[in-house]
């Protein structure tokens, strides 16, 4: 497997996965028309990395506005995460945000809620 | 019951053993029949495993199934939760925009956007109920000998504190904004020449009556008008027109007053 990268609309966000530094970054809002094609690339990719890749995974999250379908594919995503770390493997999510939205805090903190993986909300400036 | 029929079979088992039976007439029948009920015994085991196999396959599923239909509910409460705290972001994001997109950054009051909407939905009523509006245009007199003497800061504080005066002092119904610069536009809707120059005449009153300090110094200011009623098929913008010449009146007449429109001039 390798690298990826597919570049940011209006309405779907910049998502890039480096392999060699396990590194899965996404930024942007979503709410595209295809989600389930544009997530399950990103889904594919992150199930072939845990599989094959045998060293930690970290996620990038810089995400605005999600629509429902959206939510769905990222609760899907923490849920490959989660099944992962409860499987001994190295997985942590850092979700940025900018300080002139703290409400984006509360969104991720209803995400984090039910990972007990490394889950960081911080700010970025 | 069950001791009867070990204590049967025990019998059984024992004549059919016995040499001595081997001659009897029934022998034959009775070894046939012991060895049918034998097979029966084994069937009816047999299908208990399985049927015991199979129960408890079925039970595994159910389980399992209702394990899984508990977590997509759960899932599914989560992203509506989710969904529902995104869709009052972006309901608060939009009155946000929509108030920073009709009002004026620096004084807060309606920008020449929201005057605009609101002149043409007044025009629309008119044309409609023939209630005619009059527009007042004002300007701070001399306003930029204090930009040149106090600078921008102080200048732009001036505005701010006029801006409340106007909005606080105007009618209700009025809709007082920043036209632009130093000059402001009041629309007095449903109001004639007369009426609307008492209104403007006490707003002037109250400016007057405005210190803004800076330092040890209080500065007043002072503002010209010109006031224009809409004539019935007149398109708001040359009523405007008609205000601004008005304005223009007072201006040279000195400065400090009102002027009223007359109906045909532009």
């Amino acid at each position: 497997m390798n690298d990826f990268s597919i570049a940011g609309t209006q309405s779907s966000p910049a998502i890039r996965g480096d392999w060699a530094q396990g590194l899965l970054a996404m930024q942007g809002d979503s709410y595209p028309e295809n989600s389930y094609e544009l997530f399950h690339q990103v889904f594919t990719w992150i199930e072939a990395y845990l599989a094959d890749a045998g060293r930690p995974l970290h996620l990038e999250l810089r995400l605005l506005y999600l629509n429902t379908s959206s939510i769905k594919a990222m609760m899907d995503i923490f849920d490959l995460l989660e099944a992962a770390h409860l499987a001994g493997k190295a997985v942590s999510v850092s979700w940025l945000y900018d300080q002139r939205n703290e409400r984006v805090v509360e969104l991720a903190e209803e995400f984090k809620e039910d990972c007990t993986f490394p889950f960081d909300v911080v700010s970025h400036d | 019951m069950i001791r009867d029929r070990t204590a049967l079979e025990e019998r059984i088992a024992s004549l059919l053993e016995a040499p001595a039976q081997a001659e009897n007439p029934l022998y034959e029948p009775l070894s046939q029949l012991w060895e049918a009920h034998h097979d029966m015994m084994r069937r009816i085991d047999r299908i208990s495993r399985i049927s015991d196999a199979y129960q408890s396959i079925a039970k595994q599923r159910e389980m399992s199934l209702a394990e899984r239909l508990e977590k997509q509910l759960r899932q599914l409460e989560k992203v509506a939760r989710i969904s529902d705290r995104y869709q009052q972001m972006m309901h608060d994001l939009n009155k946000a925009l929509r108030q920073a997109s009709t009002h004026d950054a620096l004084t807060g009051i309606a920008n020449r956007r929201l005057l605009g909407e609101r002149l043409k939905e007044e025009a629309d009523r008119n044309k409609r109920y023939g209630r005619s509006f009059s527009i007042a245009m004002l300007d701070v007199d001399l306003f930029k000998r204090i930009n040149d003497q106090h600078g921008h800061d102080v200048g732009d504080r001036m505005l701010v504190e006029l801006a409340s005066v106007l909005e606080t002092e105007v009618r209700e119904q009025d809709l007082c904004g920043r036209w632009g610069g130093e000059e402001f536009l009041i629309l007095l809707p449903e109001t004639d020449l007369d009426a609307a120059q008492q209104v403007i005449e006490r707003v002037r009153e109250r400016v007057r009556e405005l210190t803004v300090r800076v330092d040890t110094e209080l500065l007043m200011v002072t503002v010209s008008a010109g006031i224009a009623q809409q004539i019935p098929g007149e398109s708001y913008s040359r009523t405007i027109s008609r205000a601004d010449l008005a304005l223009l009146q007072a201006k040279r007449l000195g400065r400090d007053r009102c002027e009223l429109a007359s109906e045909t001039a532009v």
